[in-house]
């Protein structure tokens, strides 16, 4: 009886401990089990989409981050304007189909990139817009000009995400 | 030798515990599937009742408080030489195990500290207070937070080897008092030494006022 309990807590807890490294192994490795090359060639567009998008997050924060020190350093913003604006003209690029959720990849990019293309093609026009508008103000020096450039910017980011990428803050 | 049913941890320690067993793994979960406004909502919900069990440490009953397991260097050293032979029966946690358990607590203190300052409005969810610093530390905040979660984890697992050391080698089965609350100790070992439950609801107030207001985004600072 009592050796009994004894296992019974040793099996409680090697379940527990199996649960939490189930939690630390990653999703992809599920799926790559599962099929065959173009699925693996899938995952390396979407990893690469995601670190251009993290390059472009990164640099916008860097640029974010001058402008509310007192005196800006403009070499950093014109250096992230222009990562930021390389990064844009690469988008359209990485958004092959059957990249989306609905493949089960570990990805936030929604189907409507694919049902709506038009609208997709805008909204990264309108960034790679609003990025060279950041180039040419950051080479300004003039704070104000940069401020009002960040901002457009900003909002080409938030116009694509609210459509195209999935809301996690619900 | 005869042995008593005698009570170890009151239920607000209980409560406590299995939420906390709940809420990290929900809360990894909820991170890791886009869940930002769950992880949000669980995230402040343990930041109250880690607020609550802290005071607890202070106004709770006798093995609830931090004055009762928290002893020196040299107890630890020494609980450890002997830690596979038998000890004296006392209740609530020994040496090792107090220890383990405040570090447990701050190190999921300081991951919500850090969670709560996290994000950045243009890439997606943000913190409660991630708009009271700058950019730049927020950045920083997130990194710390993605990376701190492995320390959290590690302790976890520190713990839940320790809960399978107790059983295999020393035959004790901590999880049912946790359950319980109470346990066999031999006759005329003392049991915890409660306190009025009027305690547990002022510290209870105290620490869902506290993660409210940070849930408003801390209005005043
Ligand atoms: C044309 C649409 C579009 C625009 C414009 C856009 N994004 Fe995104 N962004 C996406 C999509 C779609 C994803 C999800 C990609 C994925 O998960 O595969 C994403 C993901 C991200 C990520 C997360 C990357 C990761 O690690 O998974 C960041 C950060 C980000 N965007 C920042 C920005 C910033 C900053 C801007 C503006 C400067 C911006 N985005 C503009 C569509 C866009």
């Amino acid at each position: 009886m009592r050796m009994n309990r004894t296992a019974n807590t040793i099996l409680g807890a090697i379940v527990l401990s199996a649960g939490l490294t189930a939690c630390g192994t990653s999703e992809e490795g599920a799926e790559a089990t599962g099929e065959e090359v173009a699925v693996a060639e899938e995952m390396t567009v979407i990893e690469e989409r995601q670190a251009n998008f993290e390059g472009i997050g990164d640099a916008f924060m860097a640029i974010r981050g001058q402008l509310e020190e007192a005196s800006p350093d403009f070499g950093v913003i014109a250096a992230s304007a222009q990562t930021i604006d390389t990064n844009a003209n690469k988008i359209s690029g990485y958004f092959p189909e059957g990249t989306g959720m609905d493949s089960g990849a570990d990805t936030e990019a929604l189907a409507t990139i694919w049902e709506q293309p038009e609208e997709f093609a805008a909204a990264i026009d309108r960034l790679t817009g609003a990025s060279a508008g950041l180039v040419e103000a950051a080479a300004s020096e003039d704070v104000e000009v940069v401020g009002a450039a960040v901002m457009n910017l900003g909002g080409a980011c938030m116009n694509c995400h609210e459509t195209f990428r999935l809301d996690d803050e619900s | 030798m005869t042995e008593d049913r005698i009570k170890v941890w009151d239920l607000p320690v209980r409560l406590c515990h299995w939420s906390f067993a709940v809420l990290v793994p929900a809360l990894w979960w909820t991170a890791e599937n886009s869940e930002m406004g769950w992880h949000m909502r669980l995230g402040v919900l343990l930041l109250a009742l880690l607020v609550f069990r802290i005071l607890w440490g202070f106004f709770g009953s006798s093995t609830a408080r931090f004055s009762s397991f928290l002893k020196g260097p040299g107890k630890v050293f020494a609980y450890f030489r002997g830690a596979t032979k038998m000890q004296p029966a006392t209740i609530g946690h020994n040496p090792a195990g107090g220890w383990s358990a405040v570090l447990l607590l701050g190190a999921m203190l300081l991951q919500v500290f850090f969670g709560l300052f996290s994000g950045d409005p243009f890439d997606g969810a943000t913190g409660p207070l991630n708009h009271v610093v700058g950019v730049m530390t927020a950045g920083a905040m997130t990194d710390r937070h993605e990376f701190f979660f492995n320390i959290v984890l590690a302790l976890v697992a520190l713990h839940l080897l320790a809960i399978v050391f107790y059983a295999v080698v020393k035959r004790d089965r901590l999880v049912p008092p946790m359950v319980t609350g109470s346990r066999k100790m031999p006759a005329g070992v003392a049991g915890m030494v409660g306190v009025p439950a009027w305690r547990a609801l002022v510290c209870a107030a105290i620490a869902a006022a506290l993660a409210y207001w940070v849930w408003s985004g801390a209005p005043g600072l």
